[in-house]
């Protein structure tokens, strides 16, 4: 294609020199823009395809009677939905799902940001911190399961900690008894995320301009204020943002945990309600109830983005 | 009381100083009197984060130490780092999960994917970068609306969308679908950098008689290098990384599955040896390990990329 008349992008709102010609340019611009977007379109398509279509069609599975995926579905209307609020499993995964959110995000976001003040301040040993830091963002959910699979096995590592301090009347195999192993599944995503979540926060307090706690110093503000009233204001949205990831990754991504640690069990003890969407599909043949659990999955995870999002909204 | 500056200018100081030189200046002081004027409060500080370090640590060197111990040392001295050194581990868990095969697997979806991900990215990136209408901006809102979408609850759709495609239990399946998860976000940064392209630079290569494509090739491609780069690492971590899919639907055939998949039978396998589990760990840690260890100045604009989700 050879165009060498106009070299520069006419854009469309810009104001003709003179008046007949404007209309049949201004239809040539869009045109023009229609096919220069033309490019945009085998992303869209894609994007159309495996992400919104899938998403979709969730809304209408979790409306069948669905024993299996290559078996017929018959349509149930709301009744998997019914059947979920009376469901005891349903009901303990909810609740195992919430006790996770409430104790990991503020631990995560809190812990996290402090930490990351703390590295912003370049203290001696810095960046081994920041190197061990880094492996848990490199970590797998399968290598994250497993790296715990040794630490709580019967004969691992914590039991192993306890006998060499005598107190070994303490040791018990943590994954399958039924208070520890929920607890257990709950450490694991803390202690992954607390580290990711402090290395994304430095990266930010790095971009703050450092002569404001100047100024804070002078004026005798000590580090603890500094922190809070100062670095915390500023980062705001960002710790927003951190927050949110953290909870979409709590909410999802510790199906993998759940399934690879303890496999909801012993019993239903440790069973969430991302475990209990696979769960349901694959292993139980429910799967248009497991997609009434996807749906309402999928609600909370929306409703929560948007609290977050109104609770961490810039305040100046 | 404390030293708020610091008369000698380090080598590192030096190279940021032209920008602000007294706040540079200012703000380093001597090294391990970070927490200066916090009084004892500091020594909390110091001793709590340092208990972080030692818990995040605990099970990284329990893992390292046991990989390279025969299954008796492991019990018997779990945290002692001088026994016998044996290597046998790795030999083990390549050949019970045939971790070999999976390794390659692994390899040939995450290139894959992300070869398709950046034949899709860039060209709508450019053409989105270039665009000033409307349009343009209703089509960069959609893509932003995409963070929005967390994958995991299409679970079972996506399996679905698999079977009918003839693609359930194929890599290739992963290969297409893996990048429109990645999408979004590639697509938003990489429009960002590409808007930050000088005009002038296109004009001329326009006036020299070149196409749009060739304008694409040779001026907005080697000048988005840096965020290419990110993008594509952030991309390769979540690809190589990728757990749930590849399991639903690759499914567990050993020639097929790729290395996240294959680990976990490890630990079936060797109910009661970590030894051989650890090692495998490992080994699926090679690949992650390496792109940080070349790429590290990156990685944390990577990882700061990857939280503008949202």
């Amino acid at each position: 294609m050879t165009t060498l008349t106009t070299p520069h992008r006419p854009s469309p709102d810009s104001p003709d020199r003179a008046g007949s010609p404007a209309p049949r340019r201004r239809r040539s611009a869009r045109v023009r823009e229609a096919a220069q977007l033309s490019a945009t379109l085998p992303a869209l398509i894609w994007f159309l395809v495996f992400t919104v279509g899938p998403l979709v069609s969730l809304f209408y599975f979790s409306t069948v009677n669905w024993r299996g995926l290559i078996a017929p579905r018959t349509p149930a209307g709301l009744g998997n939905f019914e059947r979920l609020f009376t469901d005891p499993v349903v009901g303990l995964g909810a609740w195992n799902t919430l006790l996770q959110l409430v104790v990991s995000l503020p631990i995560v976001v809190l812990g996290a940001f402090m930490l990351a003040y703390y590295l912003s301040l370049k203290p001696r040993g810095h960046r081994i911190m920041r190197a061990l830091m880094f492996t848990p963002v490199l970590l797998s959910a399968s290598a994250l399961a497993m790296v715990f699979v040794g630490v709580f096995a019967p004969k691992g590592m914590i039991n192993g900690l306890l006998d060499a301090v005598g107190l070994d009347e303490l040791a018990r195999p943590w994954l399958a008894d039924g208070t520890s192993a929920l607890w257990a599944i709950i450490i694991v995503t803390i202690w992954c995320s607390l580290s990711v979540s402090a290395i994304m926060l430095a990266a930010r307090l790095n971009s703050v301009d450092e002569s404001i706690f100047e100024a804070a110093e002078i004026d005798g503000a000590g580090h603890w204020r500094r922190m809070w009233q100062i670095a915390w204001p500023i980062c705001r949205e960002f710790i927003g943002v951190v927050t949110m990831l953290q909870f979409l990754w709590t909410l999802f991504a510790s199906a993998a945990v759940v399934l690879l640690l303890t496999r909801g069990g012993p019993g239903n003890a440790t069973v969430t309600l991302s475990f209990l969407v696979y769960d349901f599909a694959f292993n139980q043949s429910k799967v248009g109830y497991s997609q009434a659990v996807a749906v309402v999955l999928f609600v909370v995870g929306v409703a929560g983005i948007l609290l977050i999002r109104r609770a961490f909204r810039q305040k100046y | 009381m404390t030293t708020t500056v610091a008369p000698e200018a380090r080598p590192a100081e030096r190279r940021t100083a032209p920008a602000a030189p007294t706040a540079v200046r200012r703000r380093r002081r001597r090294r391990g009197d970070a927490l200066g004027r916090t009084g004892p409060m500091k020594y909390l500080a110091h001793a709590g984060v340092w208990l972080y370090v030692l818990l995040l640590a605990a099970p990284l060197y329990y893992l390292v130490i046991s990989a390279f111990k025969r299954n008796t040392d492991i019990f018997n001295q779990p945290f002692s780092p001088f026994t016998p050194l044996t290597f046998d581990n790795f030999g083990l868990a390549f050949s019970q999960a045939s971790l070999g095969t999976a390794m390659l697997n692994s390899v040939y979806v995450t290139l894959g994917a992300e070869l398709v991900t950046l034949l899709l990215a860039i060209p709508a990136s450019y053409a989105l970068a270039r665009s000033k209408g409307a349009v343009g901006r209703m089509v960069e809102r959609v893509f932003a609306l995409g963070f929005l979408i967390p994958g995991f609850a299409a679970l079972v759709p996506t399996v679905l969308l698999s079977i009918s495609l003839g693609l359930f239990h194929t890599r290739e399946f992963l290969i297409l679908f893996l990048p429109a998860s990645a999408l979004p976000l590639t697509v938003i940064l990489l429009t960002q950098a590409m808007r930050a392209v000088p005009a002038e630079l296109e004009e001329s290569a326009l006036l020299d008689g070149a196409g749009p494509l060739r304008v694409l090739w040779s001026v907005y491609v080697p000048l988005s290098v840096p965020t290419l780069t990110v993008v594509a690492i952030l991309n390769f971590l979540s690809f190589w990384n990728e757990y749930f899919f590849s399991l639903v639907i690759i499914g567990p055939d050993a020639a097929l599955r790729t290395a996240q998949v294959a680990l976990p039978t490890l630990s079936i396998a060797n109910a009661a040896q970590y030894g051989v589990l650890a090692a495998g760990i490992i080994i699926t840690l090679v690949p992650a390990y390496l792109v940080y260890a070349v790429f590290a100045d990156k990685m944390e604009s990577a990882v700061l990329a990857g939280a503008l989700k949202g």
